[in-house]
């Protein structure tokens, strides 16, 4: 399909973040590959309407604010260990670092090849921990995707978790789904999402699940309650559960 | 991996994404002001903005991993998060009443002049740039980007505000916007090839 303004006009609106109301499954279509140049449009009128945002004069911040988002960020606010995949990394990473001690290096070098070491730590904590997960999310997805009647169906975030974002794979006949989503917060110790799965416009309960550290979650449905699931949603709930949602919707699926 | 390590917002990020708590004080020690500042200009004063401000930091903490800088650079993408949540409170407000959200005028954001961009520098010459960029851009157009922008107002609600067709609102909101990224396109990291 040829670009065309229309296709800029429906862009430009979304970048901006206006309601697009009737319009919006056109731009779903034109996203989905209806217009190739659409997505990267939209990524680039985002940019660039932040610039508006630059005459807009800085304001110093109350000074507690700072200490309370940090202390807001919990205990795995310390730089996190090299998950334990990468023993030879440390054994490296500290090999190294005794040898920059022992070859006398003045403190400013010293601290720039740590931060160098940190960094390449992480990178590689940091892929071995997307290893794992892309594994597992294989792993279980393929419970569900030998299945002949597999299923799918995109969720998109909702009210205060507007960046969230899954995905729920389902057998109807192995009764099973899988829900792979990201983008979500970190909840109170007392809350947990609940899954829900709706059957004529009812939500019946699939389950809890928590998310990591970086708002993702793989989380399996193994007594999936409705095989003829017509849409899904996520909800923030009292820990364990309720029986019928009472908290807010965080991703809901756009049944076609 | 690279392209951020060079870029210091990016080598922040990289920390980040590794849970480094410093690295995220620091993100916000170079940042909180202008994000503060946009926060403040969507939802006026009473500390929905310091709220913004924290959910927007501890987002950048959960998500670190997200960020994508061909995307563009950290700033963006935290600006981009805080608009969306500081309109996304704007819209759930049940009171019909405005906030003190003015215009790039009445705030006195004149475009500067050109030898002010040739001073600038790093990220002031990013801001500098931007205000040039939107300071040229057509009153009309400006003023429906800025409706949109910081009042988070919709299409129809821009066009019943201005006493404007709503298709003239929509061309000028395409326009407008496709300026600025012609505008910033030299300083983006990428770009789509859409005329």
């Amino acid at each position: 399909m040829p670009h065309s303004e229309r296709h800029e006009e429906l862009v430009a609106a979304a970048a901006l973040g206006m309601p697009l109301g009737a319009d919006a499954g056109e731009l779903a279509s034109l996203l989905a590959g209806g217009c190739a140049l659409c997505g990267a449009l939209l990524g680039d009128l985002r940019v660039a309407g932040t610039a508006l945002a630059a005459g807009v004069a800085p304001i110093a911040p109350p000074p507690e604010l700072k200490g309370r988002i940090l202390r807001a960020l919990g205990p795995s606010r310390v730089p996190a260990p090299p998950a334990s995949g990468a023993a030879a990394w440390r054994v490296f990473a500290a090999a190294a670092v005794l040898l920059l001690v022992a070859v006398g290096l003045d403190d400013s070098r010293l601290r720039r090849e740590r931060e160098e070491l940190r960094s390449q730590s992480a990178d590689l904590a940091g892929r071995l921990q997307t290893a794992e997960t892309r594994l597992a999310e294989r792993t279980l997805r393929a419970r569900v995707l030998e299945s002949e009647d597999v299923q799918m169906m995109l969720l998109g975030g909702k009210g205060p978790q507007p960046e969230a974002r899954g995905r729920v794979f389902w057998s109807p006949q192995a009764r099973r789904g899988v829900l792979v989503a990201a983008s979500l917060a970190a909840l109170p110790s007392d809350r947990q999402y609940e899954l829900w799965v709706f059957l004529n416009g009812k939500p019946v309960n699939a389950g809890v699940f928590d998310v990591d550290a970086s708002g993702r979650v793989l989380f399996e449905s193994t007594d999936f309650p409705e095989p003829n699931a017509q849409n899904f949603a996520v909800t923030v709930e009292p820990r364990g559960g309720v029986p019928a949602p009472t908290g807010p919707v965080v991703l809901v699926g756009s049944p076609t | 991996m690279s392209q951020r390590r060079d870029d210091p917002d990016g080598a922040l990020m990289i920390r980040v994404e590794a849970r480094d708590a410093d690295a995220l004080a620091e993100l916000y020690d170079r940042h909180a002001a202008r994000l503060l500042g946009l926060a403040r200009r969507i939802l006026g004063e009473g500390g929905e903005a310091e709220e913004v401000l924290q959910e927007v930091f501890l987002f950048a903490w959960r998500a670190a991993a997200a960020y994508d800088p061909t995307r563009g650079n950290v700033l963006t993408w935290l600006l981009i998060a805080t608009r969306s949540r500081a309109i996304d409170r704007i819209r759930s407000r049940k009171s019909a009443a405005r906030t003190g959200a003015r215009s790039l005028e009445e705030l006195g954001a004149d475009p500067p002049a050109a030898d002010d961009v040739e001073r600038a520098s790093g990220d002031r010459q990013w801001e500098v740039i931007c205000r040039t960029a939107v300071g040229e851009l057509p009153g009309d157009q400006r003023k429906v980007l800025e409706l949109a922008y910081f009042e988070g107002l919709t299409q129809q609600e821009i066009a019943d505000q201005t006493a404007t067709p709503l298709g003239t609102v929509k061309t000028r909101a395409r326009l407008g916007l496709m300026k600025l990224r012609e505008r910033l396109r030299p300083y983006m990291r990428s770009g789509s090839d859409a005329p």
